[in-house]
């Protein structure tokens, strides 16, 4: 076995080149448990992190230092034309750094819609139990109590409550929580049982090595078999420091539905059917903000802890797909998502302690697109569909309603000019086909279905196994294997398809 | 309340028209030519005077003033005259922005530069100001920015979008804007008498 450890690009002295069994790139929630489950079977595995290697130490709770540190492009990521802000991770355990943490399963008619109308096979929700309660025991998932909702939290229980829509407690993943309210800019307090806690130290403690700064440039192959990654080391001035070569008979993608096929595309991976990128669902959400008389101080205590599925459906087409969580943000993201500038602005920005915020995520059906721009940045394609834009116009119109339900005295819909409405019928009165990108922020957290599953390579990138259709030996383990969007938080979902895929990926690194 | 059309209405007149990044750099080539042109190009290096002391990262001295004085309207007080609200100036915004830019993807920092090109040299002609940017009154500036806010072009409002969450975030990380919102700050490193 070799020993494992955490390394930094940056302290390489040279040009790095190796020859292992195994390379994952990306180290959140899938790549992670790839790494993990490759070093267990006692295989040679190394894992490159594009970002930087951080710990519980280095998160200060200042939004301004954390999103360069955590985020792909400092948080500025957005698809092409601008009209929704993509965020993800970007460093050591990634996305699991900044999330909040909700646990939820792949709802078992998503598992069978994967089954019937897209070939995947072996992944019913029999088949993915074990995994997903090997996981769930991992990272110490359990149902958040009362006493752990927050004001925000209890406006949203209380408007479920008020009208009768379904709602109910999340799971969450953290232990010793002290409430602090900073989880989207890392836990301070170490609580978070994520990539970066759990799973990598137990990849190391078995042998596998992570190499944080390193950018992969690009999968080597011979068009039949994976051979290896190269990539780069870069300088605080973006120059190239040092290059990184590993040879591997297996290579892992864990980079993301958007980094993982930009660098298949960059890296000329086989696509005779052109799916690869193709199916990119972003699950995109806009905010409504209620203005209360009581104080709700909302960036105090854990940001999500109840939802509200009143219409959420996981049937396809279905005129009911949007899923409902508070959100709420902290200074610098609360004032980009007002409306507005100047004296008016900062007036709106004096209701901050008062405002209770929920969002609506669309359980889209969109399909967007992952390309690779010349020097390889990813391009994201991604254009609303009609039937997608009424489900987000519904979304905010039931979040304005849960709020006013639960006693808030005005209610904003952020948009030029901002929709105010302060009663039911107002809200009744209210023209809601305003609504689409541009005209209201969006913010897409769980971008997923970029390289899908299923056993048709003329539908799909990877079989059902996980492995690419053409390329022997390339492995995907992230949000892009799922061939719809979830209509829920991924990550719980996406460490369990790596953990139950990654047998297959140990034993061809296992064949000679 | 009414049901959202099963369809969205038409685009209305002029827009919104669905912008991909190339488009804007076709926008921003319309303001280099603007920008670029000989009688203009004299113009625009000339009477851009950066403050003395000011050292630079990213931004040319004509970006970093149009910045600076976007940033005094974006975050212009509610409450003229009450010393407890610090200035963009107070707080350096511009050159904060500045040296966020410079660590900003190259392909996004030339996007941006464009921007800044049509807001110094473009926007004001279309809200009806016969002067750049950096030269106009507080009040015309406002009407030069919310021209650009409400245009019926969905790359001119992403773009302002990204120029007010520049200049928020420069803004709104400093711990003497915190009281503003009434917001009491990270507990990490908390001062013992707190932030504000």
């Amino acid at each position: 076995m070799t020993t494992g450890a955490f390394l930094r690009g940056r302290d390489l002295s040279g040009d790095l080149s190796l020859e292992v069994d195994a390379v994952v790139v990306g180290t959140g929630a899938g790549g992670s448990v790839a790494l993990r489950e490759l070093a267990r079977a006692g295989l040679d595995a190394v894992a490159f992190e594009e970002g930087a290697w951080s710990t519980s130490k280095d998160f200060d709770q200042r939004e301004d230092r954390m999103l360069p540190l955590l985020f792909q492009d400092m948080g500025g990521r957005s698809t092409e034309d601008m009209g929704i802000r993509v965020l993800q991770g970007r460093g050591v355990g990634g996305s699991t750094v900044h999330n909040t943490n909700l646990c939820k399963r792949t709802p078992p008619a998503i598992l069978e819609l994967w089954a019937r109308k897209y070939g995947v096979t072996g992944a019913s929700a029999a088949d993915m139990a074990p995994a997903f309660e090997a996981i769930e025991r991992d990272l110490s998932v359990t149902e958040m109590t009362a006493a752990m909702r927050n004001a925000n939290n209890e406006v949203l229980r209380k408007g479920c409550e008020a009208l009768g829509w379904k709602g109910a407690p999340l799971k969450h993943n953290r232990v010793g929580c002290q409430q602090s309210g900073f989880c989207e800019l890392g836990c301070s307090y170490d609580a978070k049982q994520n990539a970066l806690k759990v799973v990598l130290p137990q990849a190391v403690a078995a042998g596998a090595r992570v190499y944080a700064d390193v950018e992969v440039t690009g999968i080597d192959h011979d068009g039949a078999s994976v051979q290896g990654i190269r990539g780069v080391v870069r300088g605080p001035d973006g120059a190239v420091r040092a290059t990184v070569k590993a040879r591997a008979r297996v290579v892992v993608l864990g980079a993301s539905a958007v980094g993982s096929a930009a660098l298949a595309r960059r890296s000329g991976v086989p696509d005779p059917f052109g799916q690869l990128g193709k199916g990119l669902r972003l699950h995109p959400g806009g905010v409504v903000a209620g203005r209360f008389e009581k104080t709700i101080e909302g960036w105090h205590g854990i940001p999500q802890s109840y939802e509200c599925t009143e219409h959420l459906s996981f049937e396809e087409g279905s005129d009911r797909r949007v899923w409902i969580v508070p959100a709420f943000a902290h200074p610098i993201g609360a004032a980009s998502s007002m409306p507005g500038f100047g004296a008016a602005h900062m007036a709106a920005m004096r209701a901050y302690p008062n405002l209770a915020v929920l969002t609506a995520m669309v359980h889209d059906e969109t399909r967007g697109e992952v390309l690779a721009a010349d020097d390889g940045r990813p391009i994201i394609k991604y254009v609303m569909s009609d039937a997608d834009r009424v489900q987000l116009a519904k979304g905010l119109a039931a979040c304005a309603r849960l709020l006013l339900a639960a006693g808030a005295r005005e209610v904003t819909i952020p948009a030029i000019p901002p929709r105010k409405v302060t009663s039911v019928a107002e809200l009744e009165a209210l023209d809601f086909s305003f609504v689409r990108p541009h005209a209201v922020p969006l913010t897409a957290v769980h971008p997923m279905g970029s390289m899908r599953l299923g056993d048709d390579p003329k539908a799909s990138v990877v079989t059902s196994m996980g492995e690419h259709h053409q390329l022997k030996g390339l492995f995907v383990s992230d949000g892009s294997l799922f061939p719809t969007s979830l209509g829920g938080p991924p990550q719980i979902s996406i460490y369990a398809f790596a953990l139950h895929l990654a047998p297959h990926a140990v034993a061809r690194a296992k064949k000679t | 309340m009414r049901e959202p059309p099963s369809r969205p209405p038409a685009a209305p007149p002029g827009g919104p028209r669905r912008l991909s990044r190339r488009r804007l750099l076709q926008a921003g080539v319309a303001a280099g030519l603007v920008a670029g042109g000989s009688a203009l190009a004299f113009v625009r290096t000339r009477g851009y005077e950066l403050p003395a002391g000011t050292t630079l990262a990213a931004f040319t001295p004509w970006q970093y003033l149009v910045v600076q004085q976007a940033a005094r309207r974006i975050v212009a007080p509610d409450l003229p005259g009450d010393a407890s609200i610090p200035s963009a100036d107070d707080l350096d915004v511009a050159g904060f922005v500045d040296g966020w830019v410079a660590r900003m993807d190259p392909t996004m920092r030339r996007d941006l530069g464009r921007f800044l090109g049509y807001v110094e040299h473009l926007a004001p002609l279309g809200a009806g100001c016969a002067s750049r940017f950096t030269r106009l009154g507080a009040a015309d500036q406002d009407a030069v920015l919310a021209s650009i806010e409400s245009s019926s072009s969905d790359l001119l409002r992403a773009g302002f979008d990204g120029l007010r969450a520049l200049v928020f975030l420069g803004y709104y990380r400093d711990a003497r804007t915190w009281g503003i919102a009434g917001y009491d700050g990270p507990l990490v490193n908390r001062p013992a008498g707190g932030w504000r």
